[in-house]
């Protein structure tokens, strides 16, 4: 596996010299533009030497809102002094530690809740030559209301379905329950099982997508450190329904403990005989391995995500065929969610029914959302389906940090666009959200204060999917940039009234052809952030692009002339 | 992928196009099926050869769906609805070309050279003509490594034909896409410049590109002369040649008029040695003789030791009657074609499938031997564009490996004296299994300290051989044809103990650490030689770096003067720079001076010396017949078989080396089998006149300034140290 080689590689040098690249072409046939391809996607991979200290400041949305801005600035002040191979600072995408903003890595180790002195200890260390080595996060017991078992009662419905087989059985429930996808789509569940189970294919995949990378989601983080045994049994259920035999847990390589938690669970299931050949007996197989993403948020998107096990660049695929049709090596695959996975098992042990009134507001199910940002505790949260915003806001999160007032939020992370504080009393659903331009995604509710740049969030998230976008496609490689261009100009403020319309018609002209032919979802919700701000926040963003006035001072210096000679934003290249 | 007129169609399903009610295989795309009807969508990233990707989204239409598809990837279906026109169609399509133009250098190379970029003309198509949008804040390179393809990163628009040309369509497996998102881009291998890549410069990507991203390289004046008997070479004519096949038809016809194809009759001239030249010629048909008619002479000063009025005068004189030391014993001469030319009867016969000339073409050396055809013969002169594309040719490239190790491997191997014992067979061996390596110049073969692997021999072109003190770098030597290197590192401490550097377009034969180490296994005798070769180079080496703890590099090579057997010294104290010395010389030397009043001082003396044994000694680089080297001494000593090119006259950058002409007796160009009296040069430089009783320069001194004198003494008596 090529990723196992190129790891390998980086282990010994902590690079990936041109010589090693080399000989690995040479050992196992792989041409040379293959290998580079495919290192040079995955930022993850360095294909020049590294320097003592590696510093990288993560700068979306929940940590921008904390201060990655001014920490990764005075960093770079700091360090100017200090040549390229002492101290580098860069930024990086979004490590998924969005409660703990903000978050840095020094030399590929995450650490969370960083401020400038912090930092500087571990820059000194490094340094000093000393192997960093990232906090382990402190064991924490939760009691979820989604785990239907007792701790000697787990994989209940697994065992019952080796013996029934009672396949049509398991798919009427969730058609039932109505299941959907819960890593942002929300596509039925029965209806994707469903049509890999009617492949005639002998070779089926189960893939779960454990890759959540989108700025602000940290919930599949919290399940599967803390209910694994429900994820692992879910897969296996799946493998059962549509005749898989083998499942991959696809984990993004920043959650090296869940990695970790997740392996000594599939460990235990095989040695319980719950996995494995001829299970319990029943002439079932179905193996399940964890599988380490090479990195990057769109290895999130199922067909990019596919390519990436395979051993590409994670490009997304054209569709159809879609991966229930031909997915890993071509073969029917289904590819879900970890908490779809995890909700599978508590529909069969508790019912149907149960779990139709779990959910508020004549919707189904519990959900787990993360929320982080401006609020004073942030975290992950279990709330019945159709929760208010303002619940999980003000109650679960104890409301808006240092007495302030809430400007906007997310709903669910750059992709969901923002809403306005009026909103806040909005239930978190499916459908509600759609019905409002915005969507349930993957849960991960920012929160920003009264004092928060709202075109500062819609700039930040443009340029994350910017960064992140793989560069396939015309309309997403492009327009993203151009799409970035035009905001950070608006950010510098002194555009005139005629510029402004004229700049206007650009982000609508841009909308149109990234929302329609983008290959993949991300090129699609590109625009939504600015959209959606433009919607509710509009006075604000005329007044930011016209004067130049900024209400948190991040886009230049507060008091600085309001023209394009102010200080830059950092991190957001136009 | 899917055409609607191949022999066996399949299943056809009925869909409506714009409106129109149309059939079309299951298996058609929506693009085909409508391409097919007579509807062209417009697109930038599919070619009808190559399995569409779906990249440039410019194809996409309504399908039924939320949002559009693309036709060139998507199959049609029965019942379905296509919308090639709608508005949201054209409005996407529209600012995707335009969004494509505000970062394209328009116009683009392709475009000024030819008219037909694809993306200016979909974008002049679609009405774009203002650019609304900011230009990307950061620009991408150019690459002008290939001698053949200019790339220009900045108008690339990664379609990905060039990606799916090189690697489906030729697989040759170079192309690939790199990075991410805004900074993806094209690279050949691990993104090496493109002359440096393991590109063979089949040119599928260049046909392919859409832009000026990939164009053909014209070299300035690139149409070649047509003299009598010639005639452009048409593609069709070469594609047949074995050693043009997996070539792109299209870049040939690009690059016509950079290949001729010449009749030439018995007898007539093709090239003469020492003449400059630009092309090199492929023997299609026919047979040709390669020789050196200069006489195998070195320049000899005789007489001159009568006094204040007796004149020098110099001649011609073989090894036969003048042997002088440290010639090389080597029995060829290396020359710029497949085979080498023995010392003895320096004439070859070259034949169809050989190629001459490699150096003249890619790096402008002179003509290294005269080339006379034999029977009738068509070859096929070609510049460097094309030489290079014959070079990269897979099949070129197995039959030139054969032909080396067939005709030149062995008589190189056994030009190093210490591999002279090899048997016949280990030469098979070696035969089987060496590689040829090409190097553009600049390129790093090996750095001193790395781990040495190989074993190398120079097929062509310059090897500079340096090392590094701390001072800083001496360049060693200047390797060439037939010349070897890459033992010491192998038998040593395992490190290379110098680096070496491609000087121009050089090929090396290069031999694996494994067949090397059989070699010194099997014969005791090599490994002996090697052996005591690599032990006193490395004491040479601790021997210089410990000089080198306490004085510079400059007075460290100062002090090879020590190592000289005469030294020229004026004393500037008494010396009025008259000129006498000067013209004394050029007196005694036919006319032709070889003193050269400067030099190294040391205190109130200037020496002037025969060679100051330059740190970089570029008189050696592009000698056309290897025939000037450095002694162990450091001196210069210029073969016999030098051909009086003047190309190591005009790099000495300090006039120490002449060309002295000669009367000779030679072939008649124009009357073949005729011989006439013509005038031929050799190169010479000051030997301090060291085999007469005092040099003509002394004997002119009006003032007493110039001195020859012994080394030794005279350093010990200037410096008041014994040495």
């Amino acid at each position: 596996m090529i990723w196992d080689d190129l790891r390998a590689i980086q282990s010994r040098h902590g690079y990936l010299p041109a010589e090693e690249l080399h000989a690995l072409s040479q050992h196992t046939g792989t041409p040379l533009y293959q290998i580079h391809s495919v290192a040079s996607f995955y930022p993850h991979f360095r294909l020049a030497p590294p320097p003592k200290a590696d510093v990288r400041v993560c700068m979306d949305m929940s940590c921008n809102l904390n201060g990655a801005c001014e920490l990764r600035q005075a960093l770079e002040r700091r360090y100017a002094g200090m040549g390229p191979s002492e101290v580098t600072v860069r930024e990086v995408s979004c490590l998924g530690r969005c409660d703990h903003a903000p978050a840095v890595t020094v030399n590929d180790q995450i650490f969370s809740s960083m401020s400038e002195p912090t930092v500087d200890l571990l820059i000194t260390r490094a340094l000093g030559g000393e192997a960093l080595e990232e906090p382990h996060p402190p064991h924490t017991e939760a009691t979820c209301k989604s785990d239907p078992y007792p701790p000697d009662k787990r994989y209940g419905a697994l065992r019952w379905l080796l013996k029934s087989k009672d396949v049509d059985g398991v798919l009427a429930s969730l058609k039932a329950a109505d299941l959907r996808g819960m890593g942002g789509a929300g596509f039925s569940t029965e209806m994707k099982w469903s049509l890999v189970r009617r492949m005639d294919s002998p070779e089926k995949y189960i893939v779960c997508n454990a890759d959540e990378s989108e700025p602000g989601t940290i919930k599949d983080r919290f399940i599967i450190q803390h209910l694994a045994y429900l994820v692992a049994e879910g897969m296996a259920i799946a493998g059962i329904c549509t005749g898989a035999k083998k499942g991959i847990f696809y984990i993004r390589h920043e959650y090296g403990h869940q990695e970790h938690i997740m392996k000594e669970e599939v460990e235990r299931a095989y040695h319980q005989g719950l996995l494995g050949q001829n299970i319990q007996g029943s002439g079932i197989d179905f193996d399940l391995e964890v599988f380490v993403s090479p990195g990057g948020y769109i290895c999130g998107e199922e067909s990019a995500l596919i390519e990436a096990i395979e051993g590409h660049r994670a490009e997304p695929r054209n569709k159809p065929p879609f991966p229930g049709q031909a997915g890993l090596w071509q073969k029917p695959t289904v590819v879900n969610n970890v908490e779809t996975f995890a909700n599978v098992p508590q529909i069969l042990v508790r019912g149907v029914d149960w779990f139709k009134s779990a959910g508020l507001a004549g919707t189904s199910g519990l959900k787990f959302v993360g929320i982080s940002g401006h609020v004073v505790k942030p975290g992950v949260f279990e709330i019945p389906m159709g929760t208010p915003a303002s619940e999980v806001i003000f109650r679960l999160a104890g409301g808006i940090r240092g007495g302030k007032k809430m400007k906007g939020f997310a709903p669910s992370g750059p992709s969901s666009g923002y809403l306005p504080a009026s909103m806040a009393d909005i239930r978190l659903d499916f459908k509600t959200l759609a019905a409002a331009g915005s969507m349930l995604g993957s849960g991960a509710m920012v929160i920003c204060d009264q004092d928060t740049c709202m075109l500062d969030m819609a700039l930040n998230s443009v340029a994350f999917f910017r960064n992140e976008s793989c560069g396939k496609c015309v309309p997403c490689r492009v327009g993203s940039q151009k799409m970035v261009a035009l905001l950070h100009r608006w950010t510098q403020g002194g555009l005139s009234e005629k510029q402004f319309t004229a700049d206007r018609g650009l982000i609508d002209e841009l909308s149109n052809a990234m929302g329609l032919a983008s290959i993949c979802g991300l090129g699609q919700i590109v625009p939504a952030p600015i959209n959606s701000v433009l919607k509710y926040f509009e006075d604000e963003v005329r007044e930011h692009a016209l004067q130049g006035t900024c209400p948190s001072g991040i886009c230049h210096l507060p008091g600085a002339p309001a023209k394009r000679a102010a200080s830059q934003r950092v991190g957001i290249n136009p | 992928m899917s055409t609607l007129f191949g022999t066996f169609l399949g299943p056809m399903v009925q869909l409506t196009i714009d409106g129109k009610e149309v059939a079309a295989p299951a298996s058609a795309t929506i693009f085909d099926a409508a391409r097919a009807h007579g509807i062209p969508i417009p697109t930038l990233c599919h070619m009808q050869n190559e399995t569409p990707v779906g990249v440039c989204r410019l194809c996409v239409v309504e399908a039924g769906g939320r949002v559009l598809t693309a036709s060139c990837v998507r199959q049609v279906e029965n019942g379905m609805k296509v919308v090639t026109n709608s508005d949201r169609v054209l409005a996407a399509r529209r600012t995707l070309l335009e969004i494509l133009m505000s970062d394209h250098p328009s116009p683009c190379a392709r475009e000024r050279q030819s008219g037909d970029c694809e993306l200016e003309m979909q974008a002049r198509n679609h009405g774009i003509t203002e650019i609304r949008y900011p230009k990307r804040y950061f620009t991408r390179p150019k690459d002008d490594s290939s001698l053949a393809i200019a790339v220009d990163h900045e108008a690339c628009i990664l379609c990905d034909r060039c990606i799916r040309g090189c690697n489906e369509i030729r697989q040759n497996l170079v192309l690939g896409r790199m990075g991410k998102g805004a900074g993806a881009g094209v690279a050949f291998d691990l993104n090496t410049p493109m002359g440096e890549s393991s590109c063979i410069s089949c040119g599928e990507c260049m046909v392919s590109c859409p832009t000026g991203a990939l164009t053909n390289k014209r070299i300035a004046g690139t149409e070649l002369p047509i003299p009598a008997g010639a005639v452009p070479a048409e593609p069709e004519d070469l594609l047949e040649l074995p050693v043009f096949k997996g070539v792109s038809g299209t870049f040939l016809e690009m690059n016509k008029g950079a290949i001729v194809k010449r009749s030439f009759h018995p007898g007539d001239v093709i090239c003469r040695e020492g003449d400059f030249g630009s092309t090199a010629f492929y023997i299609a048909e026919g047979k040709a003789a390669v020789s050196i008619s200069t006489p195998m002479a070195h320049v000899k000063t005789h007489g001159g030791a009568g006094g204040w009025f007796s004149r020098l005068t110099s001649s011609l004189i073989g090894r036969d009657s003048d042997a002088r030391e440290e010639e090389t014993s080597q029995g060829y001469i290396p020359i710029d074609a497949s085979v080498d030319l023995a010392y003895s009867n320096p004439v070859a016969e070259l034949g169809p499938g050989d190629l001459f000339g490699e150096m003249t073409c890619m790096s402008f050396y002179p003509r290294s031997a005269t080339v006379k055809a034999l029977t009738d013969c068509t070859m096929y002169e070609m510049l460097r564009n094309v030489l290079d594309i014959l070079l990269k040719n897979k099949s070129f490239r197995a039959r030139l490996g054969k032909e080396y190790k067939r005709r030149a491997l062995e008589t190189h191997l056994r030009g190093v004296p210490m591999f002279s014992e090899l048997s016949p067979d280990f030469v098979e061996r070696l035969m089987d299994n060496v590689k040829l390596i090409r190097l553009s110049p600049g390129q790093v073969i090996c750095k001193q300290g790395e781990p040495a692997d190989s074993f190398y021999l120079v097929r062509i072109g310059f090897v500079k051989v340096t090392e590094t003190y701390p001072g800083g770098e001496l360049v060693i030597a200047y390797l060439s044809r037939g010349d070897s290197f890459g033992e010491i590192g192998l038998l040593g401490a395992g490190a290379r103990t110098a680096t070496c550097t491609a000087l121009d377009h050089v090929e090396l034969v290069k031999i694996s650490a494994d067949d090397f180490n059989a070699m010194v296994d099997q014969f005791p005798g090599v490994r002996r030689g090697l052996q005591a070769l690599a032990d006193e180079r490395q004491r040479q080496n601790a021997e210089r770096m410990a000089a080198l703890g306490t004085i510079s590099l400059d007075s460290f090579l100062g002090q090879g003067l020590m190592e000289a057997q005469s030294l020229l010294v004026l004393d500037l104290a008494r010396c009025t720079r008259c000129d006498a010395c000067v013209r004394a010389c050029a007196d005694a030397h036919d006319g032709i001076t070889r003193l050269v009043r400067e030099g190294q001082r040391f205190d109130r003396y200037l020496v002037a010396t025969s060679c100051r044994h330059c740190k970089d000694p570029l008189c050696m680089v592009g000698c056309p017949v290897g025939s000037i080297r450095r002694r162990n001494s450091l001196e210069v000593i210029i073969e016999d078989w030098c051909i009086g090119c003047g190309l190591c006259a005009r790099n000495c950058p300090y006039g120490n080396i002449n060309l002295h002409p000669f009367q000779v007796m030679a072939d008649d160009p124009d009357n073949p089998g005729r011989r006439i009296a013509m005038v031929k040069q050799k190169a010479t430089s000051c030997d301090l006149c060291t085999e007469h009783a005092e040099p003509s320069c002394v004997y002119a001194c009006p003032h007493d300034a110039a001195h020859r004198v012994d080394p030794r003494k005279f350093f010990s008596e200037l410096l008041g140290t014994k040495v």
